[in-house]
């Protein structure tokens, strides 16, 4: 058990640094991009009217920081960055962790609960459907995952709504109802976040959970075909516990492993969906940031917060690994 | 000596979507209480699926003839072990009174569960034991396959032990609901030759102590004849020689006997050339007609060969070969 701990606490050890060494990646990355927020900023006041010098675009670096060397600059955002504080958009000169409000974390919400919607149904239908030797479930099955794999995603948001305007008069876009939109966090928000957020949920889950069938039934395929799996029938297990057991529980390790690869996945499609279901969420946001306003501050940030999530959940993956495999534990801790 | 497993006609064939294939073809042969068979051919020849008959381990797809019969004899009489359907009824051919020990002891471990935690699962399949008799059970088993600190081995996983010490757990495991038939498929090939050496001996040991009779498959004549008291050649599905092992070791009939032996290398004379059986065995999508070595076979006869399959023959009271070199010896 304190071998245990001690393993935890490696591995947390380790996140961490990955996530300083991938912080120090995307804060060189901003620095990449043409112009620094100094000269945005002021290039923005001249289309406004005022006339700028090149005192100015000086002054305002100073005032910023940007005179300082990469190291410390660096030093400053990534100690910030930790405590929630991403200083202030280059374009919109708010505070960024205003800016983004709730929204990245509604957006890793929506994205964390079509993971696990996808893995609760692919779980449990992949290993009924690899060890079945139904047919028709087995063919519907894979009807249901070329669908999921090949329909983007776009395309089922849109033919849902289209569905929905034409049969029920709602065309189920936005996270909130008008009266909640800009309120206070409240029960009845909650409840009203919930209601709305289904669909999107559905949406991303729906290729989720295809892909993780895939996922799963490949896996649970291979395991079945193991000899441990024919040495346990000779033995004279059988049934549900031979299936559960064994192969299932064998394959539930490289599943495991790949949740942190289908969240990012997920997070990648989910700008698209917000798009169109005019959600308010971070991926818009960042897509934005990225590709129109060139807001490196605020694309830094959000980029920060997405791969500290995955960084987490790789760290909660490698710990769940160590608990069901005792190759990993075993290898690590001692 | 009375008889412990019969088996009578066994052909099997498994349903594919290139059409029926036969695996095994006719086979018959009988196995005493007490007595060791080496079951011997190579890859392909129908030994594994044979022995897995004798569990009816074989995959969903697998069909057997209306003729084929398998019968094994427990304490409480005959069991015909191809009628047995649901698994409560096939308990006892699957490691009740018949345990199988694999080629591979690493993979035939579950990876993720400890190798105490699986032999107590089977002696509780097996028998009325609580978990702490079962697995007092096992570590006596353990300790008696000759595994030390056999206490702290049942709480460990197959991947931290040795490859000989894996595969005495694995024999450690399969005898401890004390079977009366043990079919070991190739047990010793994935081992270091001195640890095979070990393992032959300690499964020559048991056999004494527990009285059981093995069905040892392997490709390997050297391990035949040290191991086994009477062998049984299979090619292609097909039963081609059977007699007491030294018999048929010093005195092969069939030309693809004659053959194995003649490719096994001799330590007393290091120059002499191998002379491998040539060819590879044909598909079993391909089975020749007539005899169904006849295209690798150097002693062919004649026309019969290709036309018509070789009857078993008696060469004397034990040894038999299905061969038309010997078509004058009556059948």
């Amino acid at each position: 058990m304190l071998n245990f701990a001690r393993f935890v606490l490696t591995r947390a050890v380790l996140a961490m640094i990955t996530l300083i060494i991938v912080s120090l990646v995307v804060f060189s990355l901003m620095e990449l991009v043409p112009g620094d927020c100094a000269e945005r900023y002021l290039a923005f006041k001249n289309t406004q009217g005022s006339g700028i010098s090149v005192a100015d675009i000086e002054n305002e670096r100073v005032r910023l920081g940007l005179d300082r060397p990469f190291l410390e600059r660096w030093g400053k955002w990534i100690v910030g960055a930790f405590q929630g504080e991403f200083g202030d958009s280059c374009i919109l000169r708010v505070n960024i962790a205003q800016l983004l409000g709730d929204k990245f974390w509604i957006s890793l919400g929506l994205c964390l609960a079509s993971l696990m919607l996808a893995y609760a149904i692919a779980v449990p239908v992949g290993i009924i459907a690899a060890a079945s030797h139904n047919a028709v479930l087995n063919n519907s099955l894979r009807l249901f995952s070329y669908l999921g794999l090949a329909m983007p995603n776009f395309l089922l948001a849109l033919m849902i709504m289209l569905f929905s305007t034409v049969y029920f008069g709602d065309t189920l876009t936005g996270l909130f109802s008008a009266e909640f939109r800009d309120a206070d966090w409240s029960w009845a928000r909650v409840m009203d976040l919930l209601s709305n957020a289904w669909l999107p949920i559905f949406i991303l889950g729906w290729s989720a959970t295809a892909f993780a069938l895939q996922t799963v039934r490949a896996l649970m395929s291979d395991e079945i075909g193991k000899l441990y799996v024919t040495a346990a029938e000779a033995r004279g297990v059988h049934g549900r516990k031979l299936l559960w057991n064994y192969p299932a529980r064998h394959a539930l390790g490289p599943i495991v492993n790949s949740l942190g690869f289908d969240l990012n996945r997920i997070f990648n499609e989910l700008p698209i969906v917000a798009l169109i279901l005019t959600l308010t969420e971070a991926g818009a946001l960042l897509i934005e940031a990225l590709a129109r306003s060139n807001d490196q501050q605020l694309a830094g940030a959000i980029i920060f917060l997405l791969t500290a999530s995955i960084v987490t959940l790789n760290f909660l993956t490698d710990v769940m690994l160590a608990v069901l495999d005792p190759r990993v534990r075993k290898s690590i801790v001692r | 000596m009375t008889a412990l497993i019969e088996v009578e006609n066994l052909t099997l064939q498994f349903r594919t979507d290139e059409g029926l294939i036969t695996a095994v073809d006719n086979v018959s042969f009988s196995l005493n209480k007490g007595e060791v068979m080496g079951l011997v051919g190579e890859s392909g020849s129908g030994k594994s699926v044979t022995a897995k008959a004798l569990m009816h381990l074989n995959a969903r797809n697998a069909v057997y003839s209306l003729e084929s019969r398998i019968t094994l004899h427990t304490d409480s009489g005959p069991v015909d072990v191809l009628s047995l359907k649901t698994p409560r009824d096939l308990n006892i051919v699957r490691g009740g009174a018949v345990s199988m020990i694999f080629q591979e002891p690493m993979a035939s471990f579950a990876p993720a569960i400890t190798i105490g935690k699986q032999m107590v699962e089977q002696l509780q399949l097996h028998g009325d034991y609580s978990k702490q008799q079962a697995k007092n059970i096992s570590v006596e088993m353990l300790d008696r396959v000759g595994i030390s600190d056999a206490a702290k081995r049942f709480d460990q996983y197959a991947f931290e032990l040795s490859g000989g010490m894996r595969q005495r757990a694995m024999i450690a495991m399969a005898l401890s609901t004390q079977p009366k038939l043990l079919i070991a498929d190739e047990p010793t090939t994935a081992l270091d030759v001195t640890i095979q050496a070990q393992v032959i001996d300690l499964m020559k040991d048991l056999v004494d102590e527990f009285h059981m009779g093995i069905v040892f498959i392997t490709h390997d004549l050297g391990v035949v004849a040290q191991t086994a008291d009477k062998v049984n050649v299979m090619y292609l599905g097909r039963m081609i020689e059977e007699g007491p092992v030294r018999e048929v070791i010093r005195n092969p009939k069939h030309p693809y006997t004659q053959g194995l032996l003649a490719a096994l290398p001799k330590l007393d004379d290091l120059d002499a050339v191998l002379t491998p059986v040539p060819g590879d065995i044909p598909s079993p999508l391909e089975r020749p007609s007539g005899c169904v070595f006849h295209t690798r076979c150097s002693k062919i006869v004649g026309d019969e060969c290709r036309q018509t399959v070789p009857e078993n023959r008696s060469i004397d009271p034990t040894h038999s070969v299905a061969c038309h070199i010997y078509s004058e010896v009556p059948a």
